[in-house]
């Protein structure tokens, strides 16, 4: 990284060396030497676009991260993090098919599968109706399936068990909290499925369960794409709109210029959250229209930008120099202006971003968001509020993702901000 | 008229509409510039250079407006082109070099896409290879290195990017290179070199230059004609030689005296009373006559109009006059 001393400038005023050096780097070395540039942090930038760049992963294949499905019942309410639930499980053969209940259906006239069950205890009343349910269910199917199982009664626990480990019968139903305590003395036995089909003690819920029973843990993760799909359409949206016109606002000026500036000015002058509410309580509560709105809530930043840099370039030297050799209107925007304009608004995307995916939680907060079944970070706010002191795991795990992910897209907003436009900061 | 003229300026007059009331930078004012000649027009700052060199490419925005007047440029009337015709002309035949080279340059632009961006402005047929090519040799005739075209323009010096404005008027073999103190911002031997290649384009090219400056030194060294102003008039035109050997205007005669002389030690320099009228109100008659030596009664009363004092030397000054007033 060796500088031409002949190539810079003699007067000082003109072109500062380290500005001659950044301009003959790569984006990679530009990062790697912001701190000793204009004193950025390298790291500052590279662990908040990590985080970024996770949290889009995460968005688009919430799938393949969240352990359940974020919508259905999956445990019981109010789970700790990290707790195992007491749910009636299924103990097997180390070596058997089985899994889980269903597992246990056999065709018609075959002799029924025996269940072991602990005499007194009310496992066996939730087995028979679990049981039935999946009956009913095979039935429909019609595959000649049946779920009909002998129902055997020990009076103690090593007996039901020992029923299995012996053959006996095919399967045991014992609280999981009582299995795990015995489960030493019966090696040749393993854990299946709970008997409504659920891995209890598989780990747990890392994030505890919510008020109905659903995995916090996956909601977060499904809630991601959510997050993220409204911060950036909404931000999107509102860049397009607000972009151009900016541009034709500051160039054309007079009326037009005049009139769209009250308008956006006005739009402006409202509080951001009071507004947003206002348009989704007319529109209705769905994604689309709470990206309708905060893109609205975000088109006079954008404008206002926008704007105000159009009419101090507008009046440089170089514009003037490009109309003396012929260049019209549309290309003295396109060319000379746009271009000019373009890195400030990079940089208001990344931080209105973040804000975008703020207020779309508090709408959703507030109950205008979305449709409550959502997985969304506002909604399971919302919900875990009124369980603060009995469930803290349910809004405190929801507010921190709001709060990595705004300060990831901020950072990384600020970072690029001091690597792209230096002189902003130098000045 | 006379095909020795490219370009003829008539009576243009124009205002700035201020809250104060209008203030005429141009007033009245009239002007030939011969083909393939360098033409100096000098005066001090707000006299009105500027706005004239603007306004004969009617780049002059608002408030600026021309009030009356005609441009005549190669037996065209430019001010019956329509807004939508006058890009044809500018860049393609008349050219502009801005004073700050700092600042007329995109700085998000590359040298090379200033330069292929005017030819497809004017030549939208050009294909991108034949505006390269011609571009470079262009460039290397001006004495910028074919790798710095792909350089941006900060990272050039201030004498390079004159150099890449004058290309710019060049690209395509304009007529008419308006210079509007090309060179104050740049040290004298940069100065210097870029003053040669003024006087080398217009050998080479047969090009026509307008050099608009306040530096009189710079007049001196490559004007072949020169055209003084004194608040918003023109008060004496004529030959380089001809006006640095006698001046004729008691203006021109004050700003030569001026100038300092490394020849003249021991006196002290010349200093013209009085400052520049305000072109709000303007003096009545000769605007000169509250600073002029030789002041007389008609000069308080009456404006003079430029008029031949010999051969090619005119001058607007009620001393070579006299018998103008009883012609009224």
């Amino acid at each position: 990284m060796t500088v031409n001393k002949e190539k810079l400038s003699k007067n000082p005023l003109e072109v500062v060396t380290w500005e001659v050096e950044l301009e003959r780097v790569g984006i990679v070395r530009r990062i790697l030497y912001a701190r000793r540039w204009y004193g950025a942090d390298w790291w500052f930038v590279s662990i908040s676009a990590l985080a970024v760049a996770l949290f889009i992963v995460v968005a688009l294949f919430p799938k393949f991260f969240a352990p359940y499905d974020p919508e259905t019942l999956v445990g019981p309410r109010f789970m700790a993090p990290g707790a195992h639930p007491d749910l009636p499980v299924l103990v097997v053969l180390k070596n058997s098919p089985v899994n889980n209940l269903k597992d246990l259906a056999v065709s018609e006239g075959t002799s029924r599968p025996g269940i072991s069950v602990v005499q007194g205890v009310p496992t066996a009343g939730a087995l028979n109706e679990q049981a039935q349910k999946i009956d009913n269910q095979i039935k429909n199917e019609s595959r000649g399936l049946r779920l009909r199982p002998v129902i055997v009664r020990y009076p103690t626990l090593e007996e039901a068990l020992q029923a299995v480990a012996n053959g006996n019968n095919q399967a045991a139903v014992v609280q999981s909290t009582e299995w795990e305590e015995v489960s030493d003395q019966f090696p040749t036995l393993r854990e299946g499925q709970s008997i409504t089909g659920v891995n209890s003690t598989s780990g747990g819920f890392i994030f505890g369960t919510n008020d109905i029973g659903q995995d916090v843990l996956s909601r977060l993760l499904w809630g991601t794409r959510v997050a993220l799909l409204i911060g950036f359409s909404a931000s999107i949206v509102a860049l397009v709109l607000g972009v151009p016109l900016g541009l034709f606002a500051g160039f054309i000026g007079g009326t037009f210029d005049r009139l769209f500036s009250l308008l956006m000015d006005s739009l402006y002058a409202f509080p951001g959250l009071i507004l947003a509410i206002a348009i989704t309580a007319v529109l209705g509560p769905s994604i689309l229209n709470i990206i309708v709105a905060i893109a609205v809530l975000y088109i006079p930043t954008y404008y206002r930008i926008v704007r105000g840099q159009t009419l101090s370039v507008k009046e440089e030297v170089y514009i003037e120099a490009a109309k003396s050799i012929g260049a019209r209107n549309m290309e003295i925007l396109r060319l000379y202006i746009f271009p000019n304009v373009i890195p400030s608004v990079a940089i208001i995307f990344s931080v209105n971003v973040a804000d975008a995916i703020l207020t779309g939680a508090g709408l959703s907060f507030l109950g205008l968001g979305l449709p409550p079944t959502i997985a969304d970070w506002g909604i399971d706010l919302a919900r875990g509020q009124r369980f603060i002191q009995t469930a803290w795991w349910m809004i405190t795990f929801p507010g921190l993702a709001i709060m990595v992910v705004v300060l990831a897209f901020s950072m990384m907003g600020e970072g690029l901000m001091e690597i792209f436009n230096p002189k902003l900061r130098e000045r | 008229m006379p095909n020795d003229i490219l370009y003829s300026i008539r009576n243009l007059t124009v205002e700035y509409q201020t809250r104060a009331g209008p203030v005429r930078a141009v007033d009245n004012v009239s002007l030939n510039i011969r083909r393939g000649e360098i033409l100096g027009l000098v005066g001090e700052s707000g006299c009105g250079k500027s706005t004239l060199g603007k306004a004969m490419m009617r780049l002059h925005t608002t408030p600026a407006k021309i009030t009356s007047g005609e441009l005549w440029f190669d037996g065209r009337d430019l001010m019956s082109l329509s807004d939508r015709e006058m890009p044809n002309v500018r860049g393609a035949e008349i050219g502009m070099v801005f004073q700050d080279p700092m600042t007329s340059l995109n700085p998000v632009q590359r040298i090379l896409d200033h330069l292929t961006e005017t030819i497809h402005t004017h030549e939208p047929e050009t294909s991108d290879a034949t505006a390269r090519v011609r571009v470079e040799e262009l460039a290397e005739r001006l004495g910028i290195q074919r790798e710095r075209l792909n350089e941006y323009p900060h990272q050039m010096s201030g004498g390079m990017r004159q150099r890449v404005m004058i290309s710019l008027a060049l690209a395509l073999h304009a007529k008419l290179v308006i210079a509007d103190e090309p060179t104050t911002s740049l040290d004298v031997i940069v100065e210097a070199k870029f003053l040669d290649l003024l006087k080398e384009l217009q050998k080479e090219f047969g090009l026509t230059i307008l050099l608009i400056t306040h530096n009189i030194g710079v007049v001196a060294e490559v004007s072949d004609r020169v055209a003084v102003m004194y608040a918003a008039r023109m008060v004496e035109v004529g030959d380089a030689s001809d006006i640095f050997a006698e001046p004729k205007h008691p203006y021109t005669q004050g700003l030569l005296k001026s100038v300092p002389n490394i020849l003249l030690d021991g006196t002290e320099l010349y200093k013209m009373e009085g400052s520049p009228p305000n072109l709000l109100h303007p003096p009545t008659g000769c605007r000169f006559h509250p600073r002029c030596p030789y002041v007389k009664d008609i000069c308080k009363n009456e404006d003079p109009n430029l008029k031949p004092v010999v051969m090619d030397q005119l001058a607007a000054c009620w001393l070579y006059q006299e018998t103008a007033v009883n012609g009224r």
